[in-house]
């Protein structure tokens, strides 16, 4: 891979609470290449959206503290000054949000809001930036954008607000792209739609995109790698042909099999994983996934395993070899 | 308005539903309130009424007649005379400019400390918002009136110091219901999404956050404007506010008490202009809250249907 676009390095994420540090996010690292997809995927508190917020610096501090370093095109986005992150956040990173419905202002028209990135980073005259919003909406397929750029939030669909919200990512051609749930609130043919638009933008812009979810899906349709978070830690890091061939982590396997299957031949029932994630602010001291693994020994449980790299292209954090699953 | 846009309202579930069709249907919904219907005639009355006061008084306010004195209401002195024979109805009408003056005047300055105040104090929080909310409890925690009789004590009598010491007792309760609002509003995607799309602070505010609080902020200004022109009627009453000869309606009301057995309507024109004034102003606050407030309008709608 050339340079990575994004490489966050040991990126640690605690927040101060009456019981004392809870740890969301430890020593997460990863790389983002040049028109690359990396989904993150885990349930939910497992500190996929926790990470990627503090990317941006939009986690408040206090309470939250953030170590490591995450740099951006050799800048590192951690430790930069507020103006600093400021010119970066909507202009060279954006970000899209899970739910389309509150993501926009309900009393400021969608011309408004969409202006608004263009002339805060690129200095735009309200006429320019209004063309520009035009544009941009006829860019993500909303028909006939000049009569609906002075429409209400309201009077649009759930799909078509995200697909704005995805123009107010692209309005400044940012190198990389954050989509949190970007498509969960959506119906599936929606979902599509969304996932076929950004595929597009990617290819014409070069965009990379970090696409952080929980439905493995999506992560099917549109990933080229893949990171599985549990409990703040990285289990394994695939290429995306691999998760569903040769998954090697437990969890990883215990989350495709909670994953409904169409079309098999009879119903079977689906496995739950048992038991709950654990309690950021009582980490195990070994694998944190070690209570609810059905293949753990004792030293998973004292032990935290380091990630190894089995294979190109592979990265796993389990003392295990699949060889030794009997299931 | 339809049922399709009323159960949109509904589905959305958003703390602020639209713009230019719910400004429309908070009109609407005020029109099918009666009472706020009548709150409006009557202040627009006296708007008009303090406007043209002068055109329309059929005497001056302080045009002495020793002989017509402490006469009662007749079709040439429609609310009877006073002690120094001043035609009463010329002077309630004139009254009606310091009322509203003091109270537009004080609820202003309320609004422009409160509400910044409130935005800072809700959008920042820490320190900043428990040192500025114990502040205003301190303010809130005094009684209003003596609070702006302390004002006066310190600035001096005299109308424009009595519009300060209202507009500063009026100040927390902007500042609260300011801040309440904010807290609510700041925890919203779209205030996230405005941040990470490299908003500074001042700009999430003002275009944010601002107008998305502005509903309460009505509300509790035509409610306020209410207990400004009491307050106001109070401290002329006590001699504080508005000094003789002008007439203000609570210095009418102070001057007619030692005349209260031979000439009951001194006290008693002066004091149904306030009655009616405030009553006015809180029909329409009360209007106003509920037609800004979605599931109170449905109801009013149904009802008005109905």
């Amino acid at each position: 891979m050339s340079d990575p676009v994004l490489s966050v390095n040991e990126l640690t994420v605690s927040f101060g609470t009456r019981r004392g540090r809870a740890k969301v996010v430890n020593n997460f690292s990863y790389d983002v290449g040049e028109a690359e997809t990396l989904a993150i995927v885990g349930e939910s508190g497992s500190g996929k959206s926790v990470s990627s917020l503090a990317l941006l610096q939009l986690l408040p501090t206090p309470p939250a503290r953030v170590e490591g370093r995450a740099l951006f095109r050799g800048a590192d986005l951690i430790s930069m000054t507020k103006s600093e992150i400021r010119g970066v956040r909507g202009n060279r990173v954006a970000m899209i949000f899970q739910d389309p419905m509150t993501s926009l202002n309900p009393v400021r028209t969608i011309g408004f809001q969409l202006m608004e990135p263009l002339k805060i980073h690129m200095g735009m005259s309200d006429t320019a930036a209004r063309a520009r919003a035009i544009e941009l909406l006829d860019t993500v397929g909303i028909p006939s954008p000049g009569g609906r750029v002075d429409d209400y939030p309201h009077q649009f669909s759930g799909g078509m607000r995200q697909r704005v919200m995805i123009a107010m990512g692209i309005s400044c051609s940012p190198d990389l792209l954050i989509a949190d749930e970007a498509t969960t609130a959506l119906d599936v043919t929606t979902q599509a739609q969304i996932l076929d638009e950004i595929r597009r933008l990617q290819e014409e812009m070069g965009l990379a995109v970090i696409w952080i979810t929980h439905d493995l899906g999506v992560v099917a349709g549109i990933a080229d790698r893949v990171v599985v978070l549990y409990g703040g830690s990285m289990m394994e890091e695939s290429v995306i042909d691999q998760i569903f061939d040769e998954r090697r982590h437990p969890y990883t396997r215990a989350l495709l099999e909670s994953v409904p299957v169409s079309g098999g031949d009879r119903p079977h029932r689906l496995k739950a994983i048992q038991g709950l994630p654990p309690d950021p602010t009582r980490l195990p001291p070994g694998c944190p996934f070690a209570p609810r693994c059905r293949h753990a020994v004792e030293r998973c449980s004292n032990d935290a395993p380091r990630l190894r790299a089995p294979a190109e292209g592979h990265r796993v954090a389990c003392h295990l070899d699949p060889a030794d699953f009997h299931d | 308005m339809t049922a399709t846009s009323s159960r949109d309202d509904h589905y959305a579930g958003e703390p602020i539903a639209e713009h230019r069709s719910r400004l429309r249907a908070t009109v609407d919904t005020i029109l099918l309130n009666r009472l706020a219907v009548t709150g409006l005639i009557i202040l627009l009355l006296l708007v008009i009424a303090a406007a043209i006061g002068p055109l329309v008084a059929p005497y001056g306010i302080n045009e002495i007649s020793i002989p017509d004195r402490l006469q009662g209401p007749s079709a040439s002195h429609w609310f009877g005379t006073d002690d120094l024979g001043r035609d009463l109805f010329s002077r309630v009408i004139i009254g009606s400019r310091v009322s509203l003056m003091v109270g537009f005047i004080a609820v202003g300055i309320a609004l422009l400390i409160g509400v910044p105040i409130g935005l800072a104090s809700g959008f920042y929080g820490g320190a900043v918002d428990s040192w500025l909310m114990r502040l205003m409890d301190i303010l809130f925690a005094l009684p209003a009136i003596l609070l702006a009789i302390a004002v006066l004590a310190v600035l001096g009598p005299g109308i424009g110091n009595a519009m300060i010491a209202i507009g500063i007792v009026y100040t927390p309760i902007f500042a609260r219901i300011t801040r309440g609002s904010v807290l609510t509003i700041k925890e919203s995607v779209f205030v996230s999404a405005a941040r990470s799309l490299g908003a500074t602070d001042i700009r999430i505010l003002r275009t944010h956050i601002l107008p998305n609080v502005v509903a309460p902020i009505t509300v509790q200004t035509s409610l306020s404007l209410a207990f400004a022109i009491l307050a106001e009627a109070a401290l002329s009453f006590l001699g504080l506010g508005v000094q003789p000869p002008d007439p203000a309606w609570g210095r009418m009301l102070a001057e007619g008490r030692g005349f209260f057995e031979q000439a009951p309507w001194m006290a008693i024109f002066p004091g149904l202009a306030i009655v009616i004034t405030v009553m006015a102003f809180n029909f329409v606050g009360d209007g106003l809250r509920d037609a800004l407030d979605p599931q109170q309008r449905s109801v009013i709608e149904s009802r008005g249907q109905g």
